[in-house]
């Protein structure tokens, strides 16, 4: 099973990056398209406005399906993993950034798949792949739990339900990026800023409220097992930052003056947050610090 | 959500500024700018950043554990601690109050404003929200159906009053209510109009929240370091007439890496002498009595002493926790008094192998009269069941022990806190997935036809927008109407 696991994992990060490849010649096709103007206006879909531009629809799909590959790959990785350990993937970081790097790709894909935008690929993944080479980075070894993290439901769930709230994000920062790359009214066959700026906020809509319960059961299991649902602990303040900057940002989107550019930064400065909160263990200690390396 | 507050849906103008607009409840004077500031959503926004930048700073910058603020000694000493980390702002941090940030007066203030803030806010939005649900605007100028950003046209073959009854039962098929505008020609349909009040809801539950907090910070108890002896019995703090004896502690290890895989103590609980529970306690599993809980929380070693006078009588007896660690030797200390003879003895564990004044097995007992002398009466290094004479006094150390640290806590405010953040996850998930859908719909001949036309608030959103498609594709798909016209504009600009 273990070694299943690793396998799944190689398979997965290795097609995450065939996978990045082909988006990136994908967005390159639109782009020599678009300068040579022979755009045969090819937005019959009935999603209207949200139309990609011209672009060589194969290798988009092969971009897509080498994606699905990769989501496939680590959910197969995380599952042998499961069956090996006994628990759920959060009892280290080599576990939790397998798990962080998933839900990135699954939340792509959902998102892709509603808003038929390809190009949130051209950040996602980077993200989704650099979280695979950091996982490479750390021992993989099995390592029997503390105490502290033998309350298995809970836990799983918590962390289950963060990787939901941090897929999305990444999604939002995703889109925020190639938001504030365009120029007004776009450029580059890039996504329309209009439907970045739905796909930012959808993809919030989703983690905000995953987040809010992801503190919401740490704050349960604290209780449960420190005896205060609330301690100022690091790594929970990291992630009621996270949260109140998302929170923010929903009301940016709907003031004056906040809106559009601001609102973009706002997604940006939230998953810096999101970051910070997820590798805070190694910079600062607390009640959560045996989750780190060791 | 302000959707609701608007007087009157203008194709253009998002939702939340007409809020700000729309002075809902006039109060006199200065109150009134009071008032206005508070339910500013500029504000909020700044002030959720502001906190936001607080809290961070409260995670990047050590903080000083608790009490160490209040005790100007204690507190200049961490200071010196920290000072190699922070070097020259460790005075201006100090001074900002960042090494205590979550007890500072620049979060408390902050917090407080935006708790205030957000009931106000919802306080200001609950007329617009029930108006919209209970009396909505029906009636709507002939641009809104040009402009709005969901909107669509139909033409079908039928007459106005067919067309009108084909509208209305297909909407009704799909729950939707329906209120007919006062020219006749105008409809306006809407569904789950009560679901806004879901994200009051959830703003609400922030305050209710701050509530628990502040219950359990006013009425709570906790003592997180709370250590105990085995065989000891002590009295509970904060709770009188309730005490804790430790009957034993027991913790067991990984073979291959050393880590501990388990620790518990057996407690028992008296109430004025009567035992009311008894608990082995681990770590997530903590002793619930009568509001007060006991958390395993630490544990480490205990010695088991007894002292007693020239006529044999004991003067003390039981477990000493040596809960503290010395920073000189690596040794463990712990502490008692024997109040008859105005003594306190510490008792000191052993460093290790090679620790030559308290060798492994030992245990040394250091006298000190309580009159602030810095240098022991005496000092023994005991080993087990061997007495010594101190001041007339013989000290026996019997044996090892272990002690458990546990966290007591009474915190009334627990299940507000509970509440709240159910009403704020559901709050704001009902929010989130259930829009209220709200359609106007205004009818006209066209020769011997009619059109349809479909306008709808709200910000782009796919799945709604596709939802108002196949309703609409719904009224235009009966028998009489095969020839449709479709003036579906992009969903938005
Ligand atoms: C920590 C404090 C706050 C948090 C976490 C928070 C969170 C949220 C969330 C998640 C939403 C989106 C859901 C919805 O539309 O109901 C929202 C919307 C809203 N909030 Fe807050 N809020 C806070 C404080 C405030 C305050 C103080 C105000 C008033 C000044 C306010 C006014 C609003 C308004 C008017 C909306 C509706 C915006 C729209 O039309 O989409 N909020 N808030």
């Amino acid at each position: 099973m273990y070694k299943l696991s690793e396998y799944a994992f190689v398979a997965g990060g290795l097609s995450a990056i065939l996978a990045l490849i082909t988006s990136v010649a994908y967005a390159a096709s639109g782009l020599r398209a678009a300068r040579l103007q022979t755009s045969p206006a090819a937005m019959t879909g009935r999603t209207i406005g949200f139309s990609a531009g011209p672009r060589t629809a194969s290798i988009g799909l092969y971009a897509t399906l080498l994606a699905w590959l990769a989501a496939a790959a680590l959910t197969a990785s995380l599952v042998f993993r499961t069956f090996a350990t006994g628990h759920g993937p959060f009892a280290n970081m080599y576990e939790f950034s397998v798990a962080f790097a998933w839900g990135i790709l699954v939340a792509y894909l959902w998102f892709e798949r509603r808003y038929h935008q390809r190009l949130l690929a051209l950040v996602a993944l980077p993200v989704a792949i650099a979280l695979m080479a950091y996982a490479t980075t750390i021992p993989s070894t099995i390592e029997p739990l503390v105490p502290a993290l033998q309350n298995n439901l809970l836990l799983t769930v918590h962390v289950a339900v963060a990787i939901v709230a941090y897929g999305s994000f990444t999604v939002a920062f995703a889109a925020a990026i190639l938001y504030l790359v365009q120029p007004e009214g776009g450029r580059w066959g890039l996504p329309k800023p209009g439907v970045l700026d739905e796909i930012g906020y959808r993809s919030i809509v989703v983690g905000f409220p995953f987040l809010t319960l992801t503190i919401v059961l740490g704050a349960v299991w604290a209780d449960i097992a420190w005896g205060r649902y609330w301690s100022w602990d690091p790594k929970e303040t990291a992630s009621f930052v996270t949260w109140l900057i998302y929170g923010a940002y929903l009301h940016a989107r709907v003031v004056r003056g906040w809106r559009g550019t601001w609102a973009a930064a706002l997604l940006l400065l939230g998953f810096a947050a999101t970051l910070f909160t997820y590798f805070g263990n190694l910079f600062f200690g607390g009640l959560h610090s045996y989750a780190g390396l060791g | 959500m302000a959707d609701q507050a608007r007087t009157r849906p203008v194709p253009g103008v998002p939702p939340a500024d007409a809020l700000e607009e729309v002075p809902l409840i006039d109060v006199d004077g200065a109150l009134e700018r009071l008032w206005s500031v508070l339910t500013s959503m500029r504000l909020a926004l700044v002030l959720i950043l502001v906190l936001a930048a607080l809290a961070l700073a409260g995670t990047i910058l050590v903080q000083a554990p608790p009490g160490v603020a209040a005790d100007p000694e204690a507190r200049a000493e961490w200071l010196n601690q920290v000072r190699p980390k922070y070097g020259g702002w460790t005075g201006v941090f100090d001074a900002l109050g960042l090494f205590a940030v979550f007890e500072s007066i620049w979060f408390r203030l902050v917090a407080a404003a935006l708790t205030a803030s957000t009931l106000a806010c919802s306080i200001r939005r609950l007329p617009g929200i029930v108006m919209t649900a209970t009396r909505p605007h029906v009636d709507v100028a002939e641009a809104f159906f040009e402009h709005a950003p969901h909107r669509e046209a139909v033409i079908l073959r039928e007459g106005p009053t067919a067309a009108r009854q084909r509208v209305e039962a297909t909407l009704r098929g799909h729950r939707y209510r329906i209120i007919a505008g006062s020219d006749g020609a105008t409809l306006y349909a809407d569904r789950f109009r009560w679901v806004p009040l879901a994200g009051l809801v959830g703003h609400l539950a922030l305050v209710v929240i701050v509530v628990g907090a502040l219950v359990g910070a006013t009425f709570g108890f906790r003592d997180p370091d709370f250590v105990i002896a085995e065989g000891s019995t002590a009295a509970v703090p904060g709770t009188p007439g309730l005490s804790v004896e430790l009957v034993s502690f027991r913790d067991s290890y990984y073979a291959n890496t050393g880590a501990p895989s388990d620790y518990a103590s057996e407690l028992v609980l008296y109430r004025d002498g009567a035992e009311v529970a008894r608990q082995t306690v681990r770590v997530n599993d903590p002793l619930r009595y009568d509001g007060t809980s006991f958390y395993q929380s630490f544990y480490g070693p205990a010695a088991s002493v007894r002292v007693a006078d020239e006529a044999g009588t004991l003067l003390f007896a039981g477990g000493v926790p040596l809960a503290w660690s010395m920073n000189e030797g690596n040794r463990r200390v712990g502490t008692f008094t024997i109040p008859e003879r105005d003594l306190t003895v510490w008792v000191v564990g052993t460093g290790g192998p090679s620790d030559l004044v308290v060798r492994p097995g030992q245990m040394r007992v250091e006298v000190y009269r309580n009159d602030g002398s810095a240098t022991p009466v005496d000092a023994v290094s005991l080993d087990p069941n061997k007495p010594a004479v101190i001041e007339g006094l013989s000290f026996t150390f019997d044996r090892e022990l272990q002690f458990s640290g546990l966290s007591i806590a009474r915190d009334p405010g627990t299940p507000i806190v509970w509440l709240g953040c159910t009403l704020l996850f559901f709050g704001f998930v009902i929010r989130f997935t259930v829009p209220h859908r709200r359609i106007w719909i205004r009818i006209s001949r066209q020769g011997g036809h009619s059109r349809v036309a479909f306008a709808s608030v709200g910000r782009g959103d796919v799945s709604l927008g596709a939802e108002y498609a196949r309703l609409i594709e719904e009224v235009g798909r009966g028998p009489a109407a095969t020839d449709i016209a479709r003036g579906r504009a992009a969903t938005r600009a």
